[in-house]
């Protein structure tokens, strides 16, 4: 792909054995608005501020929280731009599985594939790592899942975590309120009260989003009017 | 032991810097407030409508060959502002995209979807070494079917978001302020507001009253979806609403 003068990778070693490019895409992340993610005993909930640059902006013009199947969804901290761009590629390997195999593809091969994309960037010739980290969350026979995919392509499975510019406020807040028999709709709460924790200005539903999954194994993004309800019984 | 600045590269191709930040991408920014034009969309009830400088640098130009305002069909209009050159092999670009649309969907190109396009284009310049970012803000203004009007702005980075107002080029966070204080109570404005409020937001933060030939406007409302660039006369008669109502 690109131009032959480009046929050599920019991310190279440096002395010390570092991977530079990828340590500064990970800044990068860091400097993004926080997001996080918590698996529950039955579901799955992700969620991130959604801070615009202006009153101006269509709010319903954006939304960062995206489906990659019916039963995974995706948020995002970094750079949007590069978001999208993973997103397309996800949904055309998840689609692809499906008409191989003629079933949903689990969350653990889509995460795997995906990962695998982010570390060609890494390594391919003419190209930057992706700006930005993934909090995949999915629900398929294995149960709910939560992922995270840096821009080194490695990932994890996590109980809950936090990403962007808050990130370690955040870790501290779920690992004292975590608990593993969570329900979907304590662990709605925990998100909003962890993105609570670290927010400027008013949090309401026009400036947060929030995606959950079920046992239904179906994905979607809370409304603003939805958001509002949970704020209120949090207070 | 960190390297210092990713061996002085990060400042020639888009690679990341060590705060993390695409060097590159901030330089086409500057190249858009550079060319020194400032443009201004606005959002209305029924119609959207784009304002912008014309400045014709030389007597013996052709002004009417002298233009940021592009349509891309019939039903799209762009407004590039920053590097004309760019800006032309943008909507070249977009026009053959948008046409390709019609032809594969059987629907014309919805606006959102041409602004996501491009978005999507400028993305791959900021993450493949051999294509420099376009020094060029694109504003995208249509008629939705679904959604009424749109006002669309993407970036030399690859954001794109739905404005209600905004602005790009040299004045552009001047712009923003007066914009953000107009449109502060989600005011729904009629076509004659949209674009009053367009010109004169344009004039106040450049401080000088227009002559109609120094501005370019481009429309489109819902009762006629096609994207129609302003005569000078209608231009005038704006003007003069304008000057009459202050």
């Amino acid at each position: 792909m690109g131009d032959s003068q480009y046929s050599f990778s920019l991310t190279t070693f440096s002395p010390s054995g570092k991977l530079v490019q990828i340590e500064h895409a990970l800044t990068a992340v860091g400097s993004g608005q926080t997001s996080l993610g918590i698996k529950a005993a039955n579901g799955v909930v992700i969620a991130t501020e959604k801070k615009l640059p202006s009153i101006l902006v269509d709010e319903t013009s954006v939304q960062k929280i995206q489906c990659l199947t019916p039963n995974i969804g995706v948020v995002y901290s970094g750079m949007g731009p590069d978001f999208r761009v993973l997103v397309r590629k996800s949904r055309k390997l998840a689609e692809q599985y499906h008409r191989l195999y003629k079933e949903p593809i689990p969350v653990t091969q889509l995460v795997r594939e995906t990962a695998a994309v982010m570390q060609e960037f890494t390594q391919s010739g003419g190209v930057r790592p992706f700006g930005v980290s993934l909090l995949v969350a999915g629900f398929d026979d294995s149960g709910p899942q939560l992922y995270q995919v840096d821009p080194s392509g490695s990932y994890f499975s996590w109980k809950a975590s936090a990403m962007g510019k808050n990130v370690s406020n955040a870790k501290t807040f779920l690992e004292k309120r975590y608990t593993d028999d969570m329900e979907l709709d304590d662990a709605v709460h925990t998100a909003i009260l962890t993105l609570k924790e670290g927010f400027e200005g008013q949090i309401s539903g026009k400036n947060i989003e929030i995606g959950i999954i079920g046992t239904d194994k179906k994905f979607r993004v809370l409304t603003p009017a939805e958001i509002d309800d949970y704020l209120a019984e949090v207070e | 032991m960190s390297r210092g600045s990713g061996g002085g590269y990060d400042r020639h191709i888009t690679i990341f810097s060590p705060e993390g930040r695409l060097f590159q991408v901030e330089y086409a920014f500057k190249a858009v407030k550079a060319a020194g034009i400032t443009s201004i969309g606005v959002r209305g009830k029924d119609s959207v409508c784009v304002v912008t400088q014309k400045k014709v640098p030389d007597k013996l130009l052709d002004q009417t060959s002298v233009t940021h305002l592009f349509p891309i069909t019939k039903y799209l209009g762009l407004l590039a502002t920053g590097m004309t050159a760019d800006a032309r092999t943008l909507v070249q670009q977009a026009r053959n995209e948008s046409a390709e649309f019609r032809f594969r969907y059987g629907y014309e190109m919805p606006v959102d979807a041409l602004a996501k396009w491009i978005a999507d284009k400028s993305q791959v310049y900021t993450q493949h070494a051999y294509m420099r970012p376009l020094g060029v803000v694109a504003m995208v203004l249509g008629i939705d079917e679904e959604n009424g009007p749109q006002l669309y702005k993407c970036d030399p980075a690859g954001h794109f978001y739905g404005h209600k107002a905004t602005s790009a080029g040299s004045k552009e966070q001047e712009a923003i302020n007066f914009l953000e204080k107009k449109m502060k109570n989600d005011p729904s404005f009629s076509y004659e507001e949209t674009v009053q409020t367009a010109i004169s937001a344009l004039q106040s933060v450049l401080q000088e009253d227009f002559k109609a030939t120094e501005i370019e406007v481009g429309v489109v409302r819902a009762d006629n979806p096609v994207f129609r660039v302003l005569s000078t006369e209608e231009i005038d008669e704006h003007l003069t609403a304008i000057s009459e109502r202050d």
